[in-house]
């Protein structure tokens, strides 16, 4: 294992047991300073990897990327957002060692999963995750948190249960191929793919997007997602949704590109059409109407894996590099809007979008920032978010698929009114005259300003090293022969 | 492969598949909660019984030493604790007025079928342990697994359903994929997890509203 690799794991593993056992006052820095060394580390591991000197792959690399972007944004976060929640009454020092402990050792887990090859091994990944994840959202104790901690467990296990089947009948078709005691290296099946049983790949990738889908938050299994993303403290909400559904990209991608090497790309498109198409529907039309700023962000994830999985129909190379482009900005942008939005909830000590006036004026900067990450998430330029959705729909007309990109198109207007009409309510006017103007919290800022700064920059222009990351991932995936 | 070349681990673990189908299809008549309990363990002991037939078998000692970790917490410890954490409450499984036994279990049957047409159409057959079974039986644990959860209402009930889903994936992995004994240990896991954190947390919250209630009859006696 390379060292660059080695750190990644163990630094978050590391301040997870740091954060465990100090108090606080030590754990708060530990987590702040483990998120910006793993992110440095993952910056460093992808540009290696763009420059061909490193032992993980262009998929791997990649998806490493939104671990950066939102534990390195998180654990700053964490630092003031203990001790916000310490001011309002709401946490003890028991719960805050906790807390630290188990965000630590959520990334950690989140880090592992885009590491491995090993397709058993994903599968193990996922659930510690989903694990630690459930342990998080639990953590504040409510009903609400109760309930989605547990829907969360059951929900996510049958789907990982599910993805389970694929792996095993993964395993089953390359049995004659690879013999009945093999290691499930994603490598090995790809060397072998002309070999495995076709009927039983096909059967795997329906079970690896259904079962991971749900993961992912994909529509029709999505049902957990905004219970668990609305109920959980501010940075388990942003990893959760910023790193957990691209890890189970990840997973997919790996599935993906298994099936187009064995039997061709059509069955995989199709499937991706379908629920994408879904997600994206339900999605626009739930962002219409909801009523509360975080789960509101839950819906938008929904919209944008569907974005995802339709540029994965697409299958143009064009599509494609807009799809993995996507979940990058995705990362960056959800993080930023759910850091912004916790500010908010925090000032005005309420999540209804109806309790919120004038956030702009309370709070300058996060008010502002939320807009920025409002904007973004609607795909409106100069952001990140549009130059990938203009990818992935000129794809599709580009592709051919008039109808399907015609389609994503209206749906991401729809979803586009939805932000908008919140955003506006939330920032403009005057704020009540109860709630205190300014703030001050400088690693609250620092941490967004991570986010800011990645789908901004990737607005205007994406960095070389990144493009070829993107571009070799996305032929590893295939799907256009 | 024909049957006369079956093995005597494997023609008792097929023996052994078609009465794990028919306890998941008890699970879908059963209306009482500690009844659900004691069909998880009875199937439970079953795939442990497969999980053992393969390592014998295959002379694999990990899912020997797994077997007998699965007699240990699924059977024994678990379907225990489950039963003393639920003494408190209502154990009763509300079976939906629409949807009766007997619709289920046509409702079953027809995803039986389906798990059986799929499984056949697949030529997953090279050198599988149980090659006429493995698959279809997998299929129809966890479908007739998830018709249970959906049918049923009670919450308690649908953990209990999770967990025979679990135990579904257990047989599959154990007789598809052999070489995988890590994650059957990880099935493990989180049967254990689920069982205790999970029910653990939702009869807390039961016994919470049902103590809320009863406090209400006291009021309205008094007047």
């Amino acid at each position: 294992m390379s060292p660059l690799v080695a750190l990644i794991v163990a630094v978050p593993g590391v301040a997870a047991v740091a954060s465990g056992l100090l108090p606080s006052c030590v754990g708060r820095p530990v987590t702040a300073l483990a998120g910006l060394v793993t992110a440095a580390a993952i910056v460093a591991l992808a540009w290696l990897t763009a420059h061909h000197q490193s032992p993980v792959d262009a998929v791997s690399a990649l998806f490493l990327l939104p671990v950066a972007i939102v534990y390195g944004g998180a654990g700053l976060y964490s630092h003031w957002y203990v001790v916000a929640e310490r001011d309002a009454g709401e946490a003890g020092e028991g719960y805050r060692r906790e807390f630290l402990a188990l965000t630590n050792a959520f990334a950690c887990a989140e880090a592992v999963v885009p590491l491995l090859t090993n397709v058993a091994g994903m599968w193990v990944a996922l659930e510690a995750t989903t694990i630690v994840a459930a342990l998080l959202v639990r953590l504040q104790g409510t009903d609400a948190a109760l309930e989605a901690a547990w829907k969360y467990i059951l929900i996510a296990s049958c789907g990982l249960g599910l993805g389970l089947v694929a792996v095993v009948v993964l395993y089953a078709s390359a049995g004659s191929a690879l013999g009945m005691h093999h290691a499930p290296e994603w490598a090995a099946y790809m060397h072998a793919a002309k070999r495995l049983e076709p009927d039983g790949v096909r059967l795997s990738f329906i079970f690896a997007l259904i079962g991971f889908g749900t993961k992912m938050g994909l529509a029709p299994m999505h049902t957990w997602l905004p219970d668990a993303h609305g109920s959980g403290p501010t940075p388990t909400s942003a990893m959760l949704s910023g790193i957990i559904l691209s890890d189970a990209l990840y997973v997919i991608v790996r599935f993906t590109a298994i099936a187009n090497a064995a039997v061709g790309p059509g069955l995989a498109r199709g499937l991706f059409f379908v629920v994408g198409l879904l997600s994206l529907f339900l999605a626009a039309f739930f962002l219409l109407q909801q009523r509360d700023v975080k789960r509101m962000l839950a819906y938008s994830s929904i919209e944008h894996m569907g974005i995802v999985a339709c540029g994965f129909g697409f299958g143009v190379p064009l599509a494609l590099t807009g799809a993995l482009l996507h979940t990058i900005n995705h990362s960056a942008s959800k993080s930023l809007g759910f850091f912004a939005a916790g500010r908010l909830a925090d000032r005005y000590h309420t999540r209804e979008i109806a309790g919120i006036r004038g956030a702009a004026s309370a709070l300058p900067v996060s008010g502002g920032l939320f807009v920025v990450a409002a904007l973004a998430l609607a795909g409106l330029p100069p952001f990140g978010i549009f130059r990938s959705e203009l990818m992935i729909v000129s794809g599709g007309f580009g592709s051919s698929a008039y109808v399907i990109a015609g389609i994503v198109l209206a749906l991401l207007l729809v979803a586009f009114g939805g932000i908008v009409r919140w955003v506006t309510a939330t920032t403009i006017g005057d704020p009540p005259d109860t709630i205190r103007r300014g703030e001050a919290a400088p690693y609250a800022l620092a941490a967004m300003s991570i986010g800011f700064v990645v789908v901004l920059g990737l607005g205007l222009a994406v960095p070389g090293a990144l493009g070829s990351l993107i571009a070799e991932a996305a032929a590893v995936i295939g799907g256009t022969s | 492969m024909n049957v006369h070349s079956l093995t005597l681990p494997q023609a008792v673990a097929g023996t052994i598949s078609v009465a794990l189908l028919l306890v998941q299809l008890a699970l879908l008549r059963s209306v009482v909660l500690a009844e659900l309990i004691t069909l998880y363990a009875v199937q439970s002991l079953f795939v442990a019984f497969i999980s053992l037939a393969v390592g014998v078998q295959d002379r694999q000692w990990d899912l020997i030493v797994l077997a007998a970790l699965t007699v240990a917490a699924k059977v024994v410890i678990l379907p225990l604790y489950m039963r003393h954490l639920s003494r408190n409450i209502s154990t009763r499984v509300e079976i939906p007025e629409r949807i009766n036994v007997t619709l289920s279990l046509i409702i079953a049957a027809g995803l039986m079928g389906v798990a059986i047409l799929v499984a056949g159409a697949l030529p997953l057959r090279t050198g599988a342990f149980l090659p006429q079974a493995d698959l279809a039986t997998t299929l129809a644990i966890v479908f007739v697994g998830f018709l249970v959860a959906i049918l049923r209402p009670n919450a308690l009930a649908q953990v209990i359903a999770f967990l025979t889903l679990e135990n579904g994936l257990y047989f599959g992995t154990v007789t598809l994929a052999p070489g995988l004994p890590l994650v059957v240990g990880i099935l493990l896991l989180i049967d254990v997890l689920v069982a205790v954190f999970v029910f653990a947390v939702l009869v807390r919250v039961l016994v919470e509203q049902s103590a809320s209630a009863s406090v209400d009859v006291l009021q309205r006696l008094h007047g």
